[in-house]
């Protein structure tokens, strides 16, 4: 009987099977993580273009519409949005170039002394502190502070102008990218929607309307709010004699994008440069003031945010730091930046469908209610 | 000319493009030819198959649907949970009209009873023309309107025939003691 069971034959071919088969799953266990990973090494430089060319996507948004409606084509609007938008930025550093070439140049030596000047500033709070709360143990914070803005300057610097080969990747493929999102970014959304099943997708359109929407408008608002406080701070800023007013303009412009902290860091390279330049005196306290009350107060509080950004994009302060860190874990500074808008979005879509759900109580939700 | 020729240079009849198709729509008789090809870039099509839930009555309605090829029951359900049909929707019919304008929940459930192909046209791509080219979106707003006051005049109508007819006992009683 047992001799029946299995035959040599049968036990051979069993033998080749399972062998088969488990090659065959380790092949595929491989190539599945090897596919994994060569899709991870392939899309590693797409993202940031991919980003800023969505971003630029919802900012020129409005103006081809615009043409559109004026009867122009589609196409031939983008083209000419284009081609104003090229030369906008072409005039503006023509302007700008011989100032920042300059500027470039003075900073690179100033920025050590503005570092060891802040560093400087740092250990005599340290040794206040030390003086009236003795007990506070012995931190290096001095020293934490310039191994991290040292850091920081490296990257800086090796990012401009070690990487022009990626700068040149962006210049070319923001555009490209920008003008096909410009062009069929409504077809794609179309087609996507259009691969959900029947059942569900006249929710799906209106839900992918709906969110699109909310999120055009935060992103418009965002970048806006940034441009308006970074133009507002520069403009403070070149009221006193304190040098690279239009930097520190862009960098607070930067920083704003990311709610609560953003400003706070944005406002340190200034007052540390107007420490240092100016010392502390009644120019100080205006700049100070031009940061905290009328670009972050007045202006960005009390006329911009009302204005621009629709209130439950709001996240909580926890969020924020969540998300900042986060993002800084993934890509570094830009995550940092990127990060918090990230999270609003996600924010933006739930509370879409929340309120969807609301309103029209949908099936399955509705009926223990009957 | 040779049987393969004409069968690749054969130019798709009118008679077979959607836009010919949504031209003999009533709620669409005010679009010209242009407009026709214009909304066939707005539109969805769909195809269902046999027995395939549409909506059912509660979900929230964002358009209307035409039925293009196919047979479509919109039916509702009774107070004892009893599946009672309302009507039978063939080609050119189309169901859903009154959710186009403004958000409402579904007021029936609809199934096709065969394959179908449905046309969806839906109240996000109305805002979306409305604002990029609102003389079409008038032209179909306006039909809508058209359409949906016809109704409502028949409804009142026969309202009223229902009113002067009422239940005969309790009308009766109501009628003696005024």
């Amino acid at each position: 009987m047992p001799e029946r069971l299995l035959t040599r034959a049968q036990l051979l071919l069993l033998f080749l099977v399972l062998t088969a088969g488990l090659a065959s799953g380790l092949a595929l266990f491989t190539s599945a993580s090897r596919i994994v990973e060569l899709l991870q090494k392939a899309s590693t430089g797409i993202f940031l273009p991919i980003l800023l060319s969505l971003v630029a996507a919802f900012l020129l948004e409005p103006v081809v519409s615009l043409l559109e409606r004026n009867g122009l084509g589609r196409s031939k609007s983008i083209f000419l949005v284009f081609f104003l938008a090229a030369s906008t930025l072409y005039l503006g550093v023509q302007l700008m170039n011989p100032h920042w070439q300059e500027m470039w140049k003075s900073l690179q030596s100033d920025l050590p002394r503005y570092i060891g000047k802040g560093v400087q500033l740092l250990k005599d709070v340290q040794a206040n502190i030390h003086d009236h709360l003795p007990f506070v143990s012995e931190y290096d914070l001095p020293g934490k502070g310039k191994a991290f803005a040292n850091r920081l300057i490296a990257d800086l610097f090796a990012a401009t102008t070690g990487s022009a080969l990626k700068i040149g990747g962006l210049v070319l493929m923001v555009p490209l990218f920008t003008f096909f999102f410009l062009r069929d970014g409504q077809k794609i959304i179309r087609f996507s929607v259009g691969l959900s099943p029947n059942r569900h997708y006249e929710m799906v359109h209106d839900l992918v309307h709906l969110i699109s929407r909310q999120l055009s408008h935060f992103v418009r608002g965002r970048i806006l709010e940034a441009i308006i406080v970074g133009l507002v701070v520069w403009a403070g800023l070149a009221q006193t004699d304190i040098r690279y007013a239009p930097l520190l303009g862009l960098f607070a412009g930067i920083t704003n994008l990311v709610p609560y902290l953003g400003p706070l860091v944005g406002m340190v390279p200034g007052l540390v440069i107007a420490l240092v330049d100016l010392g502390m005196g009644g120019q100080f306290w205006w700049i100070v003031v031009v940061y905290l009350l009328i670009a972050q107060v007045i202006v960005d509080n009390f006329i911009l945010i009302p204005v621009l950004i629709s209130h439950f994009s709001n996240l909580h302060p926890l969020w924020v730091v969540l998300a900042i860190v986060m993002g800084g874990k993934l890509y570094g500074v830009v995550g940092m930046i990127i990060g918090v808008p990230v999270a609003s979005i996600i924010k933006i879509s739930l509370i879409e469908i929340r309120q969807y759900r609301r309103t029209f109580a949908l099936p399955g939700s509705s009926h223990d209610l009957e | 000319m040779n049987p393969l020729w004409s069968n690749i240079f054969r130019k798709k009849p009118e008679e077979e493009s959607l836009a010919y198709f949504l031209g003999t729509i009533p709620l669409f008789s005010d679009l010209k030819n242009r407009d026709l090809h214009f909304l066939e870039s707005i539109v969805h099509q769909r195809h269902y198959d046999a027995g395939e839930v549409i909506f059912t009555e509660g979900d929230p309605g964002t358009g209307l649907y035409l039925v293009r090829s196919g047979k479509v029951s919109i039916y509702n359900h009774d107070a004892y949970g009893k599946r009672c049909s309302l009507v039978q929707l063939v080609q050119g019919d189309f169901f859903g009209e009154t959710t186009l304008a403004a958000p409402a929940n579904r007021a029936a459930s609809a199934r096709t009873t065969e394959q179908c192909e449905l046309i969806g046209l839906f109240r996000a791509d109305m805002e979306e023309i409305s604002k990029k080219y609102p003389m079409i979106a008038n032209k179909i707003l306006v039909g809508l309107a058209r359409l949906l006051s016809e109704r409502l005049h028949l409804a009142a109508q026969q309202l009223n025939k229902a009113q002067a007819q009422g239940p005969p006992d309790q009308d009766g009683e109501v009628r003696k003691d005024a």
